[in-house]
């Protein structure tokens, strides 16, 4: 457990989303009107930059470039999408968020032992 | 040589000929690859190869750029194999539904300028080709390394004369062949037909199409069908279509025989984006819109004031593609009601 300040709630317009950085480890701060999340700042689908191509409406997240999308009250996947996101847990504390940041959550596209069955992650 | 497919879903095996893609070889035999521009741009092809030898045709494809040769990743419409191979697929291989695409000989003919830099033209097939409106096909030109995806501009089943359109790009090696080079009537090689941004008159939808460009190439199709079929009697339709100057516009004729046929349901508005339009309504034509701005923006605030049942085509540049569908997702567009197309 290493709750770490990200931002002031206030820096993160609702329905958008900013990236920080805590430590090194990028982050991006997703408002979805109805509250926050942390997540890693890349699509789990080929990596895009969400920070770029992330779109918030109506409580989803999206990514304009091939249409992956999730819930972000309940992380559901919606239409085609195959890889639920990674998220960081969060409190809203005295207007400010924090993270448990316990090292970078990322997406095994290339880790060492996917020779198993890590490519489908 | 037979290619092994491990997918999310399980195992599939489908011969590969020597001279053609992975790829075209899963697609032509019925596999549902996962693939999106055919052409070595989008990356969504992506595969890693596990055991075989391969040849990767285009190295420098900028839908590789993200992939690790070194595990074996490869782009599978960049790559043949030279034995037999067993690659893996990060996604489920869903089932086919569209017809199966193949392999076909054309002629290209009756080249016709458009604009400065638009052409349309003919492409005569050595078989007829049955397609969807919106699909489009690869082609392949002696003395041009790799293949073009275009879309169709007509409609219609069982069809030997596909109708393309292309617009230059500067520096393009296609394009410069097509408008500079070439003589007589070429012979190419075709495959498809491709592409899952289809209109169906079946799916009972008020349609709306946002073209960037040439990406107005594939909306013809879509309104060639939805008129052939009288969709507009009884479904709302919308032609956004963005060009810089109202001298880029072209398929005004056509256009307005549309809305012409339309029963007052379908409203076609050119976009543009460099010049302020000097009347509501084309001189020429006025049957046509004009209005000032990029065509996401023009889409967006019309669409805004209009019925939200509506199933969205795009089709155009990359970047014109990704604005459009932040535009559409912020307006409160469910994606499954977004199909597209990105031209690169
Ligand atoms: C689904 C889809 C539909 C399209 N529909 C149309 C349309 O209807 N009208 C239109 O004008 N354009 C369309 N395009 C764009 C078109 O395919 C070409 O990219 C464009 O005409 C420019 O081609 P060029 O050869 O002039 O430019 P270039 O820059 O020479 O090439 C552009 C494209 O050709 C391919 N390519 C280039 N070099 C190689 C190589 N060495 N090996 C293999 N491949 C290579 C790549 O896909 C590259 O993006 C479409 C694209 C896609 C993906
Ligand atoms: S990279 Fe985000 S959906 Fe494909
Ligand atoms: S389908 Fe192969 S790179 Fe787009």
């Amino acid at each position: 457990m290493a709750w770490k300040r990200i931002c002031e709630a206030t820096e993160v317009a609702e329905n958008s989303v900013k990236k920080f950085e805590v430590d090194g480890v990028p982050i991006l701060v997703v408002n979805y009107g109805a509250g926050f999340r942390a997540i890693p700042p890349i699509c789990p689908h080929m990596e895009e930059p969400l920070e770029e191509s992330g779109v918030v409406a109506r409580c989803v997240l999206t990514c304009t470039k091939h249409l992956w999308a999730w819930n972000l009250q309940t992380l559901e996947m919606q239409g085609e999408t195959e890889r639920p996101l990674k998220t960081y847990d969060i409190k809203h504390e005295n207007g400010v968020i924090l993270a448990d940041i316990d090292g970078e959550l990322t997406y095994d596209f290339d880790s060492e032992d996917d020779m198993d069955d890590d490519f489908f992650k | 040589m037979q290619i092994t497919v491990q997918a999310k879903s399980g195992e599939l095996t489908f011969d590969c000929g020597q001279h053609e893609s992975i790829l075209y070889a899963g697609l032509r035999q019925g596999v549902p690859l996962p693939f999106e521009c055919a052409t070595g741009t989008c990356g969504t092809c992506r595969a890693r190869v596990m055991a075989g030898d391969i040849d990767v045709q285009w190295k420098q494809a900028p839908g590789a750029a993200r992939l690790k040769p070194d595990k074996g990743d490869i782009l599978m419409c960049q790559t043949r194999a030279r034995s037999d191979c067993v690659v893996r697929v990060p996604s489920e291989l869903a089932i086919a539904d569209a017809a199966r695409p193949a392999a076909r000989r054309g002629i290209i003919r009756a080249i016709r300028r458009l604009t400065k830099d638009v052409a349309h033209f003919d492409l005569h097939l050595s078989a007829p080709m049955s397609f969807q409106a919106g699909q489009f096909v690869v082609i392949e030109a002696a003395g041009v390394a790799g293949g073009r995806a275009y879309s169709m501009v007509n409609f219609a089943a069982d069809c030997e004369r596909l109708e393309l359109l292309i617009k230059r790009k500067p520096g393009g090696r296609f394009g410069d062949w097509l408008f500079d080079e070439l003589q007589g009537e070429p012979a190419v090689q075709v495959f498809g037909p491709l592409g899952r941004a289809v209109f169906r008159p079946a799916e009972d939808r008020n349609i709306a199409c946002i073209a960037g460009g040439s990406g107005i190439a594939g909306m013809m199709a879509i309104l060639d069908h939805a008129v052939q079929a009288d969709h507009f009697r009884s479904h709302a339709g919308a032609l956004y279509f963005g060009v810089r100057t109202l001298a880029d516009a072209f398929y005004l004729e056509q256009l307005s025989r549309y809305v012409a046929a339309s029963h007052g349901n379908l409203d076609v508005v050119i976009a543009l984006s460099d010049e302020a339009a000097a009347t509501p309504l084309h001189a020429a034509f006025p049957l046509l819109k004009l209005a000032s701005g990029m065509v996401h923006a023009v889409a967006a605030s019309e669409m805004a004031a209009r019925d939200r049942d509506v199933l969205t085509y795009v089709a155009g540049p990359p970047v014109m593609v990704d604005s459009t569908i932040r535009s559409l997702i912020a307006g409160g567009a469910a994606i499954k009601d977004i199909r597209y197309d990105k031209f690169g």
